[in-house]
């Protein structure tokens, strides 16, 4: 516990991670004051003309469906025009959409927090992954170099409790710091919404949704702080890290995957760690497979996709951050630190 | 006396892609008792470090043994580590810590109270300086910083590598009392240093390491005794003469700078006889004890051609012997 202790309050007190969360501080600060300054009430003209014109375009898209139906059934309307229309109706039928119009669609310069939310919570989760990879390598990375665990060491002459502390104390942190900071932001912007904008209509799974995207920010965030620690560790240095994802992305995701589609090699993107960081966040990512159509009839429709689901994304980035981790470790522990 | 740390045939051969392999420290022994002030010498690159660093298990041993107030080290050094106080090297610290701050986080992760942080920077005088930031402190302050972390523990054994680095003068003569103190008061002290004035003043036992292994150990004025040729060194009006009489009396005895160096004899007052039958009489009879640093220089060969420069690594052989180092234990007595 004394450890834990000690750890916190040098974690704490590292320039590094005070400037992270001023950067986190000044990213919501800039992000709310732009959205504050961007969004205003609306009036009730406004949202009358926006109710209105929501309205006329789920009647346009109900008028679609309809008319597609009856070309399909070789009954088509009067004043039937030469739209497109799907082979499938099933495609553009508006109760199987992903959502309909509603009014917040059509109201300029108004915040809705309903349909920001979202999207507002990548972005923090986006900010938090690079706070923890960034603080997570740091972290050991200048106290293996500055010779701070060895001074640990020669008071707690056991690596593995010490790495091992170490890293914990820098999850529950990172954990920590991830928690009041959403809590905080997604406050923030509700408090816009009401006040300067829309709350706008919440379906029955909006927070349960925002909470399981939440939560999976959280993992990832967590996973990267300890991918961020690993990599430090194994290579020494903080500069090991960021030079190691620097050359994984180029490398990898931007050489390899050129090099894998001149190539023609099936399903590139389910090798890329961004298509599975994808996946987990979003539950589901789809990616386009041609040689899925390759035998299907010509005529009829073929959708072409696959998806990556959040359970297979899971492990891989599990695997990956685990087998680092238990790398890291397993190297520390006989390592000669000169 | 039981030992306080016991090392023996202690290897490790660093390996490196691209210097290759580097036998750093080659069948090395080390003994030090409770309640000496012990010295370890050896030229840059000897091996000095990685000993230490090996007995406090941040390197591993290749092969050998160690133990540590009775405990085999790196193994169980756990359960003495309370007691062990050390710095190798120059420790670093963050920079941003304060003095006070920096001695207060490593008692907290050491289970130590802090209130030992204020009694710790007192003894090293650094108790009106502990709440500026590290930073901010010159070498020798960050080495009193570095003494008072190995102090924080109220050790039974010290370990110092170079204490009296960035020291000014009267830093070092107060690191001297202060491991005097440290050491009546029962704690072992064993200290790596450079400045071999020094030790000889303030140890009382010293091991020497050359090229990875021990070249000679033992109390101090032992080690100094089996360097002794008898010699000494004479002033005389007429000096030629004075060679002549003298080796007549089957003494060896050559002019240097103006003196006489008198050999073979181990009573003085057989010089004085010779010279004074005749006439001579003697101006100044001096004998010409050896000192730590030329013992330590022939030795470790250090200063075999003092206009070549040495490279670090490539300390020349100890005298005697053709390039393999050899083991002059002379503790005597006591050992």
């Amino acid at each position: 516990m004394n450890l834990v202790r000690a750890e916190v309050e040098r974690l704490s007190a590292r320039r590094f991670v005070q400037l992270m969360v001023v950067l986190l501080v000044l990213a919501f600060g800039v992000t709310a004051a732009t959205t504050l300054a961007g969004s205003h009430k609306p009036s009730a003209e406004e949202l009358s003309v926006a109710r209105a014109k929501a309205n006329e375009a789920r009647q346009g898209m109900e008028v679609a469906f309809q008319e597609c139906l009856a070309r399909q059934n070789e009954t088509p309307p009067r004043g039937d025009t030469e739209g497109y229309y799907p082979r499938d109706c099933s495609e553009i039928d508006p109760i199987r959409g992903d959502r309909l119009p509603i009014a917040a669609d059509f109201l300029v310069g108004v915040f809705s927090f309903a349909e920001q939310a979202r999207p507002l919570l990548y972005f923090l989760i986006a900010f938090l992954v690079l706070f923890g990879f960034l603080i997570g390598a740091s972290y050991i990375g200048a106290d293996l170099n500055s010779g701070g665990v060895v001074n640990l060491l020669l008071w707690r002459p056991r690596r593995l409790t010490v790495l091992g502390t170490k890293l914990a104390t820098l999850l529950g942190a990172v954990l920590v710091v991830s928690l009041l900071a959403s809590v905080f932001y997604l406050a923030t912007f509700w408090v816009i919404g009401q006040t300067a904008g829309l709350a706008g209509r919440f379906s029955d799974d909006f927070w349960s949704s925002l909470a399981a995207v939440h939560g999976r920010g959280l993992v990832l965030v967590l996973l990267a702080t300890a991918l961020g620690f690993a990599i430090a560790t194994l290579g020494r240095h903080t500069s090991a890290a960021l030079g190691a994802v620097a050359a994984y992305v180029v490398v990898w995701e931007l050489g390899g995957r050129l090099v894998l589609e001149i190539v023609d090699a099936r399903r590139p993107d389910q090798l890329m760690l961004s298509s599975h960081i994808g996946a987990w966040l979003t539950g589901e990512a789809r990616f386009w497979d041609p040689q899925l159509c390759a035998n299907s009839r010509p005529g009829v429709y073929c959708e072409g996709f696959y998806s990556l689901t959040w359970v297979p994304a899971l492990l891989v980035l599990l695997m990956i951050t685990g087998g680092l981790a238990a790398a890291a470790f397993a190297v520390f522990r006989r390592r000669d630190l000169i | 006396m039981s030992a306080v740390i016991e090392i023996e045939g202690l290897r490790k051969t660093f390996h490196s892609v691209r210097k290759g392999r580097r036998v750093a420290v080659d069948g090395f022994d080390l003994v030090v008792e409770a309640g000496q002030i012990h010295g370890f010498l050896g030229p840059n690159g000897s091996g000095k470090t990685t000993t230490l660093r090996a007995l406090l298990g941040l390197v591993r041993a290749d092969g050998g043994r160690m133990t540590v107030l009775g405990e085999p080290s790196p193994e169980l050094l756990p359960r003495v580590a309370g007691q062990v106080g050390a710095i190798v090297e120059s420790p670093q610290f963050f920079g941003n810590f304060s003095g006070h701050r920096t001695l207060r986080l490593l008692a907290r992760a050491g289970g130590v109270p802090v209130s030992r942080v204020d009694e710790a920077l007192e003894l090293v005088g650094l108790r009106d300086r502990g709440d500026e930031r590290v930073k901010a402190y010159s070498l020798g302050m960050k080495q009193r910083l570095a003494v008072a972390s190995a102090l924080l523990k109220d050790p039974r054994l010290l370990i110092l590598d170079e204490p009296a680095n960035g020291l000014d003068p009267a830093g070092i003569r107060e690191m001297r009392d202060l491991m005097r103190s440290l050491a009546a008061s029962g704690v072992t002290v064993l200290v790596s240093s450079h400045i071999l004035g020094e030790i000889q003043l303030i140890c009382d036992h010293v091991t020497i390491i050359s090229r990875g292994r021990r070249v000679a150990a033992g109390r101090v004025d032992e080690v100094l005794a089996g360097y002794d040729r008898h010699e000494f060194r004479v002033r005389v009006a007429e000096p030629e003469r004075a060679v002549e009489l003298l080796q007549a009396a089957e003494l060896t005895a050559m002019v240097d700078s103006g003196a006489l160096v008198v050999g073979g004899v181990t009573d003085s007052t057989v010089i004085s006889q010779v010279l004074g039958e005749q006439g001579l009489w003697v101006g100044e009879l001096t004998p010409l004890r050896p000192d730590l640093e030329s013992v330590f220089l022939e030795l470790t060969g250090a200063g075999e051609h003092p206009s070549v420069p040495r490279q670090v690594d490539q300390a020349g052989p100890p005298s005697g012997a053709e390039g393999e180092p050899i083991d002059l234990d002379v503790r005597g007595v006591d050992a």
